[in-house]
């Protein structure tokens, strides 16, 4: 499948998430003759250990996510970031972990937004709002170069375009910008040619950056 | 809700040959070989409200080893269940990447037993799509030591009879399955699992003609 990278918004020093910047976001890509293709979502959850005595908490793994991915409507995700690990699963499996009750699904997230294509970019921009809630916490931004699957291949053209963009984006005198960050796909067993495994460690990696600047915005 | 209706018997080790004729005769398709490392796993003792057990089921007879998950509810009960010859019990199952014995680990599950199942299979529709399989039971001297693996009863075979059910048809398959094993009989009585009935005292002359003519006589 198509090289793909995750844009996190990095806010500049001080300043807080709005809902503007999606606006902002979204007017910025149809400026660049971005073609409005469709919706897309995909869902992130936190799941906790069911624990009889919550002493031995460390025992088990802090962070244990599960994620569906449009793409793939039917397989689900396990990311254990501690561990380095990441499952590929048929949907059934949350039916598996609901039967086996030893882990309940506490936290989940909803990306969703605006599918589009621009020239050999497939672009989508989304929020990411809490499932019990209406607050919008972040934006998220996927990049796919369509015709290449190796990583390696579609580094610098990924790069080209991310300066184009961070200075379209420039223009409109938002408090942040999107970055890159990139990943260490090979500690999770993952290659070069990128899968949805690859999508499903980096929503990982970007929900923790997400909460730890939340976590930080607070403090 | 997925559900499966199950039989199980023994067989001694030497007539497998006249059940696998008898098999063939029946089901119409070519046998298929078995060589699964089954993984039974229990969660630990701090993990979950009560405890849960699942099963990695790992099929070595591809050229790429293949994962499954599979989580067997107990079965159903009643004087419904009672009336009924078969075992009904839900049964949910997901095919898994290869890290799926480490997630399960890393979750804090412990192996609690290990069998490498070595024999043959047939799968067929007949009002149900019905799974019969004949393997030896082998058990491993170290953990994960699939090569070692010895039989657990040298001399006697496993044979299994499976098919996939809903709450809806339930009756139906384990009616197509009752009657099957009718045909089966001579050779071997299947019953619900944990129940062992024991041989068939008449199995040795069944298995006689079967294998004096190929098959070509009705028992």
């Amino acid at each position: 499948m198509p090289v793909k990278w995750l844009l996190h918004w990095q806010p500049n020093q001080g300043s807080t998430f709005s809902s503007q910047i999606l606006n902002e976001v979204t007017q910025s890509i149809e400026s660049l003759n971005g073609v409005k293709e469709g919706t897309w979502k995909a869902t992130l959850n936190y799941y906790k250990p069911m624990l009889q005595d919550q002493a031995n908490q460390a025992e088990f793994p802090r962070e244990f996510v599960g994620i569906s991915l449009l793409e793939e409507p039917d397989k689900y995700y396990f990311v254990i970031r501690s561990q380095r690990i990441v499952v590929e699963a048929d949907s059934s499996i949350q039916m598996i972990m609901e039967s086996l009750q030893s882990y309940k699904c506490k936290l989940s997230f909803y990306f969703e937004g605006l599918e589009y294509q621009l020239g050999d970019f497939r672009l989508r921009v989304g929020k990411v709002v809490p499932t019990h809630a209406e607050t919008i916490r972040g934006v998220v931004m996927e990049v796919e170069y369509l015709p290449i699957s190796s990583m390696g291949m579609a580094k610098k053209l990924m790069e080209e375009f991310l300066e184009i963009w961070q200075e379209a984006m420039s223009k409109r005198s938002l408090p942040g910008k999107f970055v890159n960050k990139e990943l260490n796909f090979e500690k999770f067993g993952l290659g070069d040619n990128y899968t949805p495994q690859h999508t499903a460690v980096g929503y990982a990696f970007f929900m923790a950056n997400l909460m730890a600047a939340i976590q930080a915005g607070r403090g | 809700m997925s559900m499966e209706c199950v039989v199980q018997g023994i067989i001694e080790t030497q007539h497998v040959e006249a059940l696998e004729i008898l098999l063939q005769g029946l089901c119409g398709v070519q046998r298929e070989r078995l060589r699964v490392h089954e993984l039974c796993f229990k969660s630990g003792p701090n993990l979950g409200v009560v405890s849960s057990e699942v099963r990695l089921l790992c099929d070595l007879d591809q050229p790429e080893p293949t994962w499954t998950v599979k989580h067997v509810g107990g079965p159903m009960r009643g004087a419904g269940a009672d009336q009924i010859s078969v075992m009904v019990r839900t049964m949910i199952e997901s095919k898994v990447s290869k890290n799926a014995l480490r997630m399960f680990y890393a979750l804090g599950y412990k192996l609690d037993h290990e069998l490498l199942k070595v024999g043959f299979a047939f799968h067929f529709q007949r009002t149900a799509h019905i799974s019969v399989s004949v393997s030896s039971v082998n058990k491993m001297p170290k953990v994960h030591a699939v090569d070692e693996a010895v039989p657990v009863t040298p001399g006697m075979q496993i044979v299994d009879v499976t098919a996939p059910a809903t709450p809806e048809n339930y009756s139906e398959v384990a009616a197509a399955v009752s009657s099957f094993c009718e045909f089966l009989a001579p050779l071997v009585h299947l019953s619900k699992p944990f129940i062992s009935t024991g041989v068939v005292p008449t199995a040795a002359a069944a298995a006689a003609s079967l294998m004096s003519d190929g098959g070509g006589t009705t028992l």
